[in-house]
């Protein structure tokens, strides 16, 4: 069963980091050169301020040679690039590391640091040494993965990241992270991210301790994480994407938390949910089988997507999701163990009465087919109304049960008094049966009798 | 409802555009003549043309509209919003430098980065493919000669590229 991940990402393309965003303007030689001429014409200041967005090294390298007035400019960069290609056919001339340290040495005040060509741990140390007072971002392509021992260099280059206390910002490629890295405390970092990584429990554990005042932590395409435990008082944006069989426990204890995305875990418990805004859980590989958010007051996006949640988690995250606006319901299975089970039916008014405040509803094939008015319309109030609802978007795939979806379809319309549109995409349709051509032709006949709302794709 | 007087701006050419005061002090200079009660009649701005005042000013009341309360623009929409109004194919580059002088001495922060990245992309698209060996001298350039040699062979490419 392929495992794409709920991020859209796919491990073959996680090892690297994205290239650079392509250079959009293309001139022609007399343009080029009239640049050059006007350029001569501004005062130092403006042309300091307009290299300092030249970052990438090679670049740099060229505009050193342009005029001298370039040259005197290059000092007050803030940011400098190495692509992974920097130093290709570099025929062994000068250590690649060398060179690094050649450029940082010459800048009066470096903020921003981005490596992603290869690098030593002593090239790393010396760069560092001398950016430590004042480099605030730092993004390295680490490419240790393939590394069978781990703790080979010593210091090793994450022991070496210690030396910028100052850091704000971290962003780490392709990274190994069995041992425990020597990291004392980053007091200012604020983001962390780390991309493509093998990690062990205590060493995630100890390097998130390192970083005590984290507002923002990105973990995706981690591999190797049982177990882990998140204790982060300012934490405000996480995102997590744990790699492997899906069967991941996760703990988070961040009051501040305000949008959450998790993928691969079966075992969530989040307590302190009071600002939590956006909450996306998805499980491509494993079965979600315990779910722990309190009441979630403040929650207004909320996504559950899977192949296998137990039936008392989903039904938890349903209630507990009473205020939400925007739902995205894509679930394929229930059951609580290994079996994979059918949807019980869902009362489609007890449904809408629950989420009162709902506006935007996403709802995928067995979900969708789980709706149903258990005749309750029947004995209903005339009241009943599906007040804030405008935007629908149902996923059918098969043709089971024609009369009721139909009726939902209907019910949804009827009800749902401020509805604007209502998309309707038809899926692989499991049966070959003629009752999937029928249940494809009401369907089109619904939408034509109520265009102005329905669509199908 | 925030005051909406008027300012009046007389560019270097003797042409008068009357702005709210709002969309005037999205320039600080303008703003601490402003606050220095030096704006009673209009305020003259020597060093900006009517053609790069009007450009000035749209771009101003755009941003001080996008940042209102009621009509919210999005920082994506703004985007794209700027990146319109600084195309190359339709600022000339005459425009697009006087722009940044402009925006330097009125000190608008927002549309001297703006400006000053455009420049800088241009440059960083059409810098000549660097030989490797560059990147080990470059920076520990002491010796005369390998100067030379490095400006001799950039004359000559951007004669290939400029002719």
């Amino acid at each position: 069963m392929a495992t794409a991940f709920a991020f859209g990402i796919h491990r073959s393309t996680l090892a690297s980091p994205p290239p650079p965003p392509p250079l959009s303007l293309s001139l022609c030689g007399a343009q080029i050169g009239e640049i050059y001429s006007r350029m001569d014409a501004l005062p130092d200041a403006i042309i300091q301020y307009i290299l300092s967005y030249v970052d990438n090294a090679r670049d740099i390298a060229v505009c050193n040679c342009v005029s001298k007035r370039w040259k005197d400019s290059l000092p007050y960069i803030r940011r400098l690039y190495f692509p992974r290609n920097s130093f290709e056919n570099n025929a062994g001339r000068d250590n690649p590391d060398d060179v690094v340290w050649r450029m940082i040495s010459s800048i009066v005040r470096l903020d921003e640091l981005v490596v992603y060509c290869p690098f030593s741990s002593a090239g790393l140390a010396s760069w560092l040494s001398l950016v430590s007072s004042s480099l605030q971002r730092l993004e390295l392509r680490m490419d240790n993965l393939a590394e069978q021992q781990p703790c080979l260099e010593t210091p090793s280059k994450l022991d070496c990241i210690d030396a910028a206390k100052d850091l704000e910002s971290l962003k780490l490629w392709g990274v190994l992270m069995t041992c425990v890295p020597k990291w004392d405390i980053f007091p200012k970092l604020k983001n962390l991210e780390i991309v493509g990584a093998r990690l062990e429990g205590p060493a995630l554990s100890s390097a998130i301790q390192a970083c005590p005042n984290l507002t923002s932590l990105l973990l995706l395409g981690c591999e190797g994480v049982r177990s882990v435990s998140i204790d982060l008082p300012l934490l405000e944006h996480c995102k997590l994407d744990f790699y492997g069989l899906g069967n991941c426990s996760l703990s988070l204890t961040s009051p501040k938390i305000e949008s959450l995305e998790v993928q691969g875990c079966s075992w969530i418990r989040v307590r302190e949910t009071n600002c939590l805004r956006n909450l996306s859980i998805s499980n491509n590989s494993g079965r979600v089988y315990m779910v722990d958010f309190g009441k979630l007051a403040a929650l207004e996006f909320l996504s559950i997507r899977g192949i296998q949640w137990c039936w008392d988690a989903v039904s938890k995250m349903l209630k507990w999701a009473s205020e939400v606006k925007h739902l995205y319901m894509k679930v394929e299975f229930t059951g609580d163990f290994e079996a994979l089970q059918p949807f019980p039916e869902v009362d489609l008014v007890d449904f809408f009465n629950s989420h009162p405040k709902l506006q935007k509803f996403d709802v995928h094939g067995a979900m969708f087919a789980a709706l149903c008015q258990k005749n309750s319309l029947k004995n209903i109030d005339t009241g009943f109304t599906i007040p804030c609802l405008e935007e629908v978007a149902i996923t059918v795939r098969s043709p089971l049960n024609a009369e009721q979806k139909m009726g939902t379809l209907e019910s949804l319309l009827k009800y749902g008094k401020n509805l604007k549109t209502m998309v309707i995409k038809i899926l692989q349709m499991k049966s070959s049966h003629s009752s999937a051509d029928d249940f494809f032709d009401e369907i089109c006949r619904f939408a034509y009798m109520n265009r102005k709302i329905v669509r199908i794709e | 409802m925030a005051s909406s007087r008027k300012i009046t701006l007389r560019s270097s050419d003797g042409e008068s555009f009357e702005v709210e005061e709002a969309v005037a002090v999205e320039s600080q200079t303008i703003k601490h003549m402003i606050e220095d009660d030096c704006a009673d009649n209009a305020i003259p701005l020597p060093n900006v043309t009517s053609k790069i005042l009007a450009k000035v000013i749209e771009y101003c009341k755009k941003h001080v509209d996008a940042s209102k309360a009621e009509d919210r623009v999005n920082d994506e929409d703004l985007k794209a919003w700027d990146a319109a109004f600084i195309k190359v194919d339709q600022v000339d580059q005459a425009t697009l430098f006087d722009l940044i002088l402009a925006a330097n001495y009125l000190n608008i922060k927002s549309l001297l980065d703006l400006t000053c990245q455009t420049v800088a992309d241009m440059i960083k698209g059409n810098l000549f493919p660097v030989r490797n060996e560059w990147l080990n001298f470059t920076f520990s350039i002491a010796n005369r000669e390998l100067v030379l040699v490095c400006l001799t062979e950039w004359v000559a490419h951007r004669r290939l590229f400029c002719s």
